[in-house]
């Protein structure tokens, strides 16, 4: 059976990547060969995102040729950085540069990639992951990582042109193509969503020269990673970047107009964008709009499949899904009631779920706090656990409104909880570590919070302190 | 502006360019001489002059930071009436008119004047003039009223006259020194280095200290004997009967030089049935008294150095006594090394003596007693209208300024609502009484708040005149630099009002050497030797005698050599001991023992109370008004203090390090609870310095009861019964700021710096919003950094004014919490780089280099962890060696004594 299946996958690789580079002939006759002669269990990943690449890396630097690995990409791309993406829009990198696993690569390590392809099922009892043409991979074992996709919001005429979500470099290119495109007349954005994506999208397009308003449903920027303090700080920082704000209301409607002119070989409809009604009735007007609110979990295959889930796909502390062969990781999966969207956790995925696969080895998935970053030149935040004191909490701070320095630290019996900087975050990594260790740090305060440094320099037994 | 201020004449110093004058300290008793250089109208550096037998070169580090008390910081420019700028001519009439119409209506003790040690002794001579030549009125007396005037009853009652017979090299030659109601070591440094110095060379030689604290002094003597507060009569009477006992009587000397001694030895005897009872009533252990005694009885060269301890008292006239009686008893007076030496607080307590500054004396040691006297200075002054009788001493002058009688009162250089016993009573008195007159140097005195006419006094270095030290050494001050504003010296203020008193041909000075030459004149008018040959009838000896000065030159005068007096022409270079002959200025020219019924003080404490002693401390000057202003004397001791024995302590519920309030006649003294065993039980100890200028409540005087010595008039200031309880703060914490504020909290305490100043602060109620708290100091800021947590247990807040640091803010509710500054006070008003200001809020620099420790050394500003440092490198293995190290204790030798602590 399993010789077959791969034959059928195979073979329909060749067909339906004619105009690339062929691998067709040499991997038809490798795995045919293999088939024959010994046959190694299929490793079957649905997804190509940032996980599958480093999961890739992992497997590889620990068993090259344990698995006969296929990656089904539904992007006609290899693995890219898609946290650059930002980057990209605003100009600062190119799609080539954020390039991390070219076609080539997955060639070299005897990888089968299906690009541009759609899993739409898995038969769990037979092992098979249907794509969308029908077509049946086998599996012996079988990796989940779809990642996620942009989250609805309850707005409504969501269908007119000009409309954009911000998760790919389909929607980058879009995006880039209509800023150039409305630059001429009009050049005036929405973006929704004051989360990291959010910002970085209306920083990108600020520096194209686009006019743009952040529209954001919490009274202030970055409300899971930051405070109030924090994220008025942010905000003026980004007002000087020539972005403006509307916080605290969301996208009732997006409304339209006609455009007696509009090039029919380009859009579908002749109603575009004119601006968006806020849930109190202002109107804002823009010709484009993004939407990065945030992200759902790409579960549909669960859905689908006979694999249990909750938000997401849910996974034990191996990443294993209610069924033992199939795995999941990253943004689609969901570990004790965390969903995920920073690299840092879904790399210790990575590794939990490569030692298991590779070297059998049980090692337990911890979801640790992981340090939020901005990457909007200029700005410097960190953030990692508690953002607002608890009961029973001690929360230090240090602002200075005119430098636009904050910091926070909270302390839970003794340790940190959670750390709040922005402006300088030149200890926010100590600190982390001091949180992770859970180290004691209540006699370090306050001066740890000026910087670990000024711990270092009084740990003498007597503690002089000047308040 | 109708008058000139300054001629060439009154400040002759040249204007620019570098010049050194040499003058002289005008801080206490000892009258260090000081060579001061002179650059573009300011002192810029001073040193010991090394030719001045005071000092010999040697300068305390209050001396050794006189320059640094200049500039126009809280400095009074102009007269003022009724808080406006008026001219002169102006003040100078209100007073005249006031005083003229005053008199006319309810008689010449309707007014006084309050004068001051501080005074130099041409300005005492002209207002003493003034008042009881031609106002008519006894009504002069002086702040060493609070000082010395036991000491001077007491010399009168056994000298005949007001004389301080030794001198301070007696304290390099005696063979023990009995320090007894002084703490030389932080009240007169120079001459107690000259006593440790001799104890070095001589180590046979003996320190005695009695004092109920275990003061620096103390701490360093050979013997201490920690006896109860006020017993020193007791402890002296015994000495009495001791040598009587052992046969270590002078029977020679009190047999030729002396009258009445049985009687004082048998009143001695009746307190006592022996001399276990004088432990007993000194509260000490025998075996320590004898061995005192027997130090006493045994060694040949003995002086006894008192000062305030003996003098602050209800009964310090016979206190004083009591010691020149064992003196006498054993002939250990008027030679090398021998005598009973009082050392007077202020730099110029003698000068004003000679005088007659206080109200019970008349002038150039004559008094109100013998109308001969009387008439003897009304005929040199040509003064009909002099006063016969005795004016207010200070106590009762207020009082009776209190009571209405006093109508009008004209306070010179002194600070009385601060000193003044019962001061909250003084501060009444002046606020209803109709006219106050003040002449003052700085702004920042509690009393210039009650004045009617403020006027401008010269100061130190610009002033010139004469002062007398303890060891009778008379050393003139120079003017080197010109007074700011249109400030004068006092003679000239006094002489102007004079003027317009109409007496203006009795006033007639135009520089202070002609108010010398008459004082001069004075002292040898009609003046001579009992035993002289030529001696007219009406002639009235009096040892004061300095008429060799009579006819002085200028140049002379102002290149005066000090000189101790007499200086007439039997002695024209001044005489180093007095009554070297036995030859006393007593009618019959012998020294009179005087029988003593030893007394402890009046009002005694109920089992609620302690006991409040007060005094100086190492590096701070009176009220501060002077030393205040220099950051380095505020290193060694900030903050006004209450020193507790760790019994009371627990006793009292008080804390180390915190706050703690004493309470009497409706006055509090609010101070930093300092825990240790130089204490007695039952007994504490405040600091006198600080006042409304620098603390929220601190003027340890309006604590102290109106208790005087009934023959001198001097107040019990030593021996405050007082309430204690603690301050129960709920945070603390500290402000250091650009500009002085107004501080809020009911507990704060004003430190200067060098750039800025330091407010120490304490609530008992909590720390309001700390948005708000200091927006409402400095409504002009608006760049604030703020470091805190939520229940306030930290909190730190930088103001800044064009990116410069102006004023920085630390609390905590955790009391214990121990506060260094050090750093940030050096950032005051730099401009700081916005993007790393932040880290200011340590507190510290990011090399950890901020924090030296306690200040130990004041002069050289060397700090206690860097001499633990130094000891800890094996560098340092003794005082002598951490001076070649870190200075530290090179200079005024001041912290010596905790220097040695490092090594026990």
């Amino acid at each position: 059976m399993s010789t077959f299946a791969n034959y059928i996958t195979l073979k329909y690789v060749s067909s339906t990547m004619a105009n690339t580079e062929s691998p067709t002939a040499d991997m038809l006759r490798n795995k045919h060969c293999e088939s024959i002669t010994q046959i190694k269990p299929s490793l079957v990943i649905i997804g190509n995102g940032m996980a599958t690449g480093r999961l890739l890396d992992e497997i590889i630097k620990r068993t090259p040729n344990k698995y006969q690995i296929t990656v089904i990409g539904k992007e006609n791309f290899g693995s890219y950085n898609r946290i650059m993406l930002s980057a990209v829009l605003a100009g600062d990198a190119t799609i080539d540069s954020i390039m991390q696993k070219p076609p080539a690569w997955y060639k070299q390590h005897n990888i089968n990639f299906l690009s541009g392809s759609e899993v739409t099922y898995i038969d769990n009892k037979a092992k098979v992951a249907s794509l969308a043409s029908k077509v049946q991979i086998h599996y012996d074992e079988l990796i989940i990582a779809t990642g996620s996709r942009t989250a609805k919001i309850p707005a409504k005429n969501q269908n007119i042109a000009g409309i954009f979500n911000f998760r790919d470099i389909a929607d980058t290119e879009k995006i880039q193509a209509f800023a150039k495109q409305t630059s001429t007349s009009a050049k005036q954005a929405i973006v929704i969503g004051g989360g990291l994506l959010g910002l970085e999208a209306a920083y990108g397009l600020a520096l194209s020269g686009v006019e743009v308003t952040l529209v954001h449903r919490n009274k202030w920027l970055l409300n899971r990673q930051l405070d109030k303090v924090a994220g008025v700080m942010l905000q003026s920082i980004m007002e000087q970047k020539n972005i403006k704000f509307a916080l605290g209301h969301e996208v009732a409607a997006f409304e339209s107009i006609t455009e007696p002119n509009v090039d029919m070989k380009s859009a579908a409809s002749s109603e575009i964008l004119s601006g968006v009604t806020l849930t109190n009735g202002e109107f804002i007007s823009a010709q484009m709009a993004v939407i990065a609110t945030g992200i759902t979990p790409n579960k549909a295959l669960a859905e689908t499949s006979n694999i249990d889930f909750n938000r997401a796909i849910l996974v034990n502390d191996y990443m294993q899904t209610s069924d033992a062969s199939i795995s999941a990781l990253g943004e689609c999966c969901e570990h004790k009631q965390a969903t995920f969207g920073l690299v840092d956790p879904i790399w210790a995925q990575c590794i939990s779920l490569a030692e298991r696969l590779c070297n059998n080895v049980q090692k337990p998935f911890q979801n640790a706090p992981v340090p939020t970053k901005l990457k909007v030149s200029g700005v410097q935040l960190f953030s990692a656990g508690d953002v607002e004191v608890s009961e029973g909490s001690e929360c230090f701070t240090l602002l200075d409104n005119k430098a636009l320095i904050y910091r926070k630290i909270m302390v839970k019996s003794g340790k940190i909880s959670g750390i709040v900087l922005f402006g300088d975050v030149s200890s926010g990594m100590a600190y982390f570590e001091l949180m992770q260790q859970q180290i004691i740090v209540n006699t370090m305060m306050p001066e740890l919070l000026i910087g670990d440094e000024f711990v270092t320099t009084i740990e003498d037994e007597q503690k002089v302190s000047i308040a | 502006m109708n008058d000139i201020i300054f001629t060439d004449k009154q400040s002759p110093a040249s204007i620019t360019g570098q010049t050194i004058s040499k003058t002289n300290c005008p801080y206490c008793g000892v009258g260090c001489g000081i060579e001061a250089t002179v650059e573009n109208n300011k002192v810029i550096a001073v040193k010991g002059n090394v030719e001045h037998p005071a000092n010999l070169g040697r300068l305390c580090v209050k001396g050794s930071s006189l320059h640094e008390t200049q500039g126009l910081q809280n400095r009074i420019l102009h007269p003022r009436v009724k808080g406006k700028n008026v001219s002169w001519d102006k003040a100078t009439s209100t007073i005249a008119d006031h005083f003229k119409a005053t008199i006319a209506q309810y008689g010449p003790d309707s007014v006084a004047f309050y004068l001051s040690g501080q005074l130099l002794t041409e300005d005492y001579y002209v207002a003493n003039k003034l008042m009881k030549g031609f106002i008519g009125s006894g009504n002069v007396d002086t702040n060493s009223r609070l000082c010395m005037a036991s000491a001077t009853a007491a010399h009168k009652r056994a000298f005949g006259e007001d004389v301080v017979a030794g001198c301070y090299d007696d304290l390099s030659s005696a063979e023990a020194i009995f320090i007894i109601g002084a703490n030389p070591a932080y009240a007169h440094p120079i001459v107690y280095q000259r006593m440790i110095k001799a104890r070095e060379e001589n180590p046979a030689r003996k320190i005695v200290v009695i004092d109920p604290r275990r003061t620096a002094s103390a701490k360093d003597a050979d013997l201490h004997l920690a006896i109860k507060p006020g017993s020193d009569a007791y402890f002296y009477n015994g000495l009495l009967i001791y040598l009587a006992e052992q046969g270590k009587l002078d029977k020679d000397y009190i047999a030729k030089h002396c009258h009445g001694f049985e009687q004082a030895l048998e009143t001695a005897k009746s307190q006592f049935s022996d001399i276990s009872d004088v432990a007993i009533a000194c509260d000490i252990e025998l075996s320590l008294l004898l061995e005192s005694y027997q130090i006493f009885a045994e060694t040949d060269k003995v002086v006894t150095f008192f000062s305030q301890g003996i003098n602050q008292s209800s009964s310090g006239v016979d206190k004083a006594n009591a010691i020149i009686n064992c003196h006498l008893a054993t002939g250990k007076i008027g030679r090398e090394g021998a005598g009973a030496f009082s050392i007077t607080g202020q730099p110029n307590a003698m000068g004003g003596r000679e005088v007659g500054g206080l109200s019970t004396q008349l002038a150039a040691h004559l008094h109100f007693e013998n109308s001969n006297e009387i008439d003897l200075v009304k005929r040199f002054w040509q003064a009909p209208n002099i006063a016969t009788k005795p004016g207010l001493k200070a106590v009762d002058m207020f009082d009776e300024v209190n009571s209405g009688k006093i109508k009008a009162i004209w306070i010179m250089a002194t600070n009385p609502v601060v000193s003044m016993p019962n001061a909250n009573l003084v501060k009444r008195a002046l606020e209803k009484c109709p006219m106050v007159v003040v002449s003052e140097c700085y702004e920042n005195t509690d009393t210039i708040n009650y004045a009617d006419v403020v006027l401008p006094a010269s100061t130190w270095g610009e002033k010139q005149g004469s002062v007398t030290n303890s060891d009778r050494t008379i050393s003139v001050h120079q003017s080197m630099i010109k007074a700011p504003g249109e400030a004068k010296n006092d003679w000239q203020i006094i002489t102007d009002v004079a003027h317009k008193l109409g007496f203006k041909d009795a006033f007639n000075y135009q520089h202070a050497v002609d108010i010398f030459r008459e004082h001069a004149a004075l002292s040898g008018f009609e003046n001579s030797h009992p035993l002289a040959e030529k001696k007219a009838e009406k002639d009235i000896y009096r040892v004061f005698d300095i008429s060799a000065l009579a006819n002085i030159s200028q140049s002379d005068y102002e290149n005066f050599i000090p000189t101790k007096w007499p200086i007439n022409v039997a002695n024209p270079n001044g005489v180093q001991r007095i009554f070297t002959d036995g030859v006393f200025a007593t009618k019959n020219q012998k020294a009179n023992f005087i029988p003593i019924i030893a007394q402890l003080p009046k009002i005694l404490p109920d089992k609620t109370q302690v006991v409040m002693n007060s005094g100086r401390i190492r590096d701070q000057w009176h009220t501060m008004s002077r030393t205040g202003r220099v950051a380095k004397l505020m290193t060694h001791s900030d903050e006004p203090y209450i020193a507790v024995n760790p019994d009371d302590a627990q006793r009292f519920q008080l804390a180390d390090k915190q706050l703690a309030v004493l309470s009497n006649l409706s006055a509090d003294y609010i101070g930093r609870v300092n825990i240790t065993n130089e204490q007695r039980t039952g007994e504490i100890f405040v600091p006198i310095h600080w006042n409304d200028n620098f603390s929220a409540s601190a003027r340890v005087s309006a604590l102290v009861n109106p208790i005087t010595d009934e023959l001198c008039g001097q107040p019990e200031l030593k021996h405050s019964p007082v309430r204690i309880k603690p301050f129960n703060a709920v945070w603390s914490g500290y402000l250091i700021s650009s500009q002085t504020v107004n501080c809020p909290t009911s507990y704060w305490s004003k430190i200067q710096l060098e750039q800025g100043h330091k407010y120490l602060l304490s609530d008992k109620q909590k720390l309001g919003d700390d948005e708000t708290i200091l927006a409402n100091i400095y409504p002009q800021i608006d760049d604030w950094i703020v470091l805190k947590d939520a229940q306030q247990n930290v909190l730190r807040i930088a103001g800044f004014i064009d990116n410069k640091l102006h004023c920085f803010f630390a609390a905590s509710t955790d009391l214990n919490l121990k506060f260094n500054s050090r750093y940030i006070e050096g950032q005051l008003n730099k401009a700081l780089p916005i993007k790393t200001r932040f880290a200011l809020m340590s507190g510290i620099d990011s090399n950890g280099k901020g924090d030296v420790g306690d200040m130990i050394c004041s002069c050289f500003q060397v700090g206690e962890k860097t001499i633990q440092e130094a000891i800890k490198s094996g560098q340092c293995k003794s005082v002598a060696s951490l001076g070649e190290k870190l200075q530290c204790g090179t200079n005024c030798g001041s912290c010596i004594p905790e220097l040695k602590t490092f090594f026990t």
